[in-house]
């Protein structure tokens, strides 16, 4: 991506509702993010952000309302379509591939967008592999191998690149997920609180690896706790309070709107 | 008594050969898709039973075995099309009590086919047996122990150093976070079940010349290799490897030190000792769920 890229709409939230029973997790939120930027998701505890996150994803079907990506219906697909679709999401609790080594984790996801989900797809590329195939197919593997490493080294984790996922530590587990989620070359990608549990150090690493995203034309949606680290990286922000969106706009004009400061403020006083 | 001891070693060793086999099978399909296939026994009676009757028909015999490893991996193939995947949204016990069905379905098929008279298929070579420190091993046990090196080292490859292994490896461990990479868990649970019958397959073609062929073998050889999975891991290869022979072993001295009734029942006490004792297997790992 560059320049020529500008911005354009490519995720829309039309009037989402999703109602379980009698209560209301998200009330009728509509926003859309853009290529290429970052898109804070505020709100305080219970405001609906994680629903929202699982509605996108198509963990769960809304009540009403819709979300479509570029010319595409997500709402209605399954979890594994949207994400073909190029919607990455990570989780509150990183969630990893036990059994792989750090770079099999983001091999594997590489690899899955590569030969589009359909394995055993590419013999020749297996063989070459397992030591077998001529110089130009070896280049190619070795290609896909060395954009691995890119990306390791860019979320920060280029020296745990052969240890076991069950030794990472949780600031580890996060730094790779995050990695593994930007192997997959999503369109949009979901973070729900990836800086929580960080030292500053990762937290860093975090905001290093979302800008790049988004200097690459991915649209970030982040939720995050730390409304500081969030008012700083995001270009955009949306507030939900009680599941309805109480705010949009630009973090300056966010972090000094009424309605928001109420929001917070009547959280901690509860 | 050293010697006798020995030789029932080597007998247990050419018996957990095969069950190394049918264990391996057992692995695969509980790793990819998390269900017991309680008919894995009766891939090794098509194997055994079309290689014998091809042979008995006059195909040479190398030929006759590649046929029918083709057959057994087919019928692993309709068994996943026909019986498991319509039923891929039942709990995990309906899914054994199918597989059971498949199993019993299976042996009557076999009954249909070929008839309750043992078929016997000809050695995969001749020659005479091998002396090992005083024991002896018949040629086509070596070539049962050749099957098993071959097959374990293409499944350590496959899963060590293919794009494909790892993603498997990847779905085994989080199915749902491995399919939004697009990692495609029904191929990949379609071809566990190919290419366990495709191994049962084998297993009971290279042991078809020892133990001959019947309709039932699949009943005893299904049971052994499940007891021989549990033993060693239902979760680890390496661990289908080992529970096979230390079952087959155990198997031959309980029948040689205490009584040949023992040979059949010893692998069930087994099975008792180890869900109570270390239900995770000897190489499996402790269940962990996030």
């Amino acid at each position: 991506m560059s320049a020529i890229a500008a911005a354009t709409t490519t995720l829309e939230v039309r009037g989402v509702t999703m109602r379980f029973g009698g209560v209301v997790a998200v009330d009728d939120v509509t926003f859309s993010a853009r290529t290429a930027e970052v898109l804070g998701v505020m709100g305080p505890n219970g405001a609906g952000k994680t629903t929202l996150f699982n509605v996108i994803s198509g963990v769960q079907r809304p009540t009403s309302g819709e979300v479509t990506l570029g010319a595409a219906r997500l709402t209605g697909r399954r979890v594994e379509d949207v994400a073909a679709l190029g919607v990455t999401r990570t989780f509150q609790t990183p969630v990893m591939f036990w059994g792989l080594t750090v770079r099999e984790s983001v091999e594997v996801a590489l690899a899955a967008r590569e030969f589009g989900g359909t394995y055993p797809p590419a013999p020749w590329r297996e063989l070459v592999r397992c030591g077998f195939g001529t110089a130009g197919r070896r280049r190619e593997d070795t290609a896909l191998r060395e954009r691995a490493d890119t990306i390791l080294a860019g979320a920060g984790i280029a020296a745990m690149a052969d240890r076991a996922t069950e030794s990472l530590a949780f600031g580890e587990e996060r730094l790779l997920e995050l990695a593994r989620a930007l192997a997959a070359s999503p369109a949009v990608l979901l973070l729900d609180e990836p800086l929580s549990g960080l030292n500053p150090d990762e937290i860093e690493a975090v905001l290093a690896s979302i800008r790049a995203a988004r200097a690459s034309g991915v649209a970030v949606l982040l939720v995050e706790h730390a409304v500081g680290e969030l008012l700083a990286v995001a270009d955009r922000v949306v507030v939900l309070d009680h599941g309805r969106k109480i705010a949009e706009g630009t973090p300056q004009a966010v972090a000094v709107d009424p309605l928001v400061i109420d929001a917070y403020i009547g959280d901690a006083l509860e | 008594m050293i010697a006798q001891i020995w030789q029932y070693v080597l007998a247990g060793i050419a018996a957990g050969a095969i069950y190394a086999l049918i264990a391996a099978g057992f692995v695969l399909i509980y790793q990819v898709t998390g269900m017991i296939n309680f008919a894995q026994g009766e891939f090794a009676m098509i194997g055994a039973m079309t290689a014998s009757a091809l042979a008995t028909g006059g195909m040479p015999v190398f030929e006759a075995s590649a046929i029918a490893v083709v057959a057994a991996s087919a019928a692993g193939a309709l068994c996943y099309l026909l019986a498991i995947r319509p039923a891929r949204a039942a709990t995990g016990v309906t899914l054994i009590f199918i597989t059971l069905g498949l199993d019993v379905a299976l042996r009557g098929l076999g009954l249909l086919v070929w008839g309750t008279n043992p078929l016997s298929l000809p050695a995969f070579t001749g020659g005479a047996s091998v002396n090992v420190l005083g024991g002896v091993l018949s040629p086509q046990t070596l070539w049962v122990l050749l099957t098993d090196v071959l097959v374990f080292a293409a499944l350590y490859l496959f899963f060590r150093h293919t794009y494909a292994g790892t993603a498997v490896r990847a779905a085994v461990a989080n199915p749902p976070i491995a399919s939004t990479f697009g990692i495609p868990l029904r191929t990949f649970a379609f071809w566990s079940f190919v290419a366990a019958a495709a191994i049962g397959g084998l297993g009971g073609v290279v042991v078809a010349p020892i133990t001959s062929a019947t309709y039932d073998m699949g009943l005893t050889l299904g049971l052994a290799g499940f007891v021989a999975a549990v033993l060693g891991g239902l979760d680890s290869l390496p661990g289908a490897l080992v529970g096979g022979f230390v079952l087959g072993i155990i198997e031959k001295l309980a029948g040689g030190l205490i009584s040949t009734g023992w040979e059949q029942g010893v692998g069930f006490l087994i099975l008792v000792l180890v869900l109570v004792l270390r239900p995770q297997g000897l190489l499996g790992r402790a269940v962990r769920r996030a």
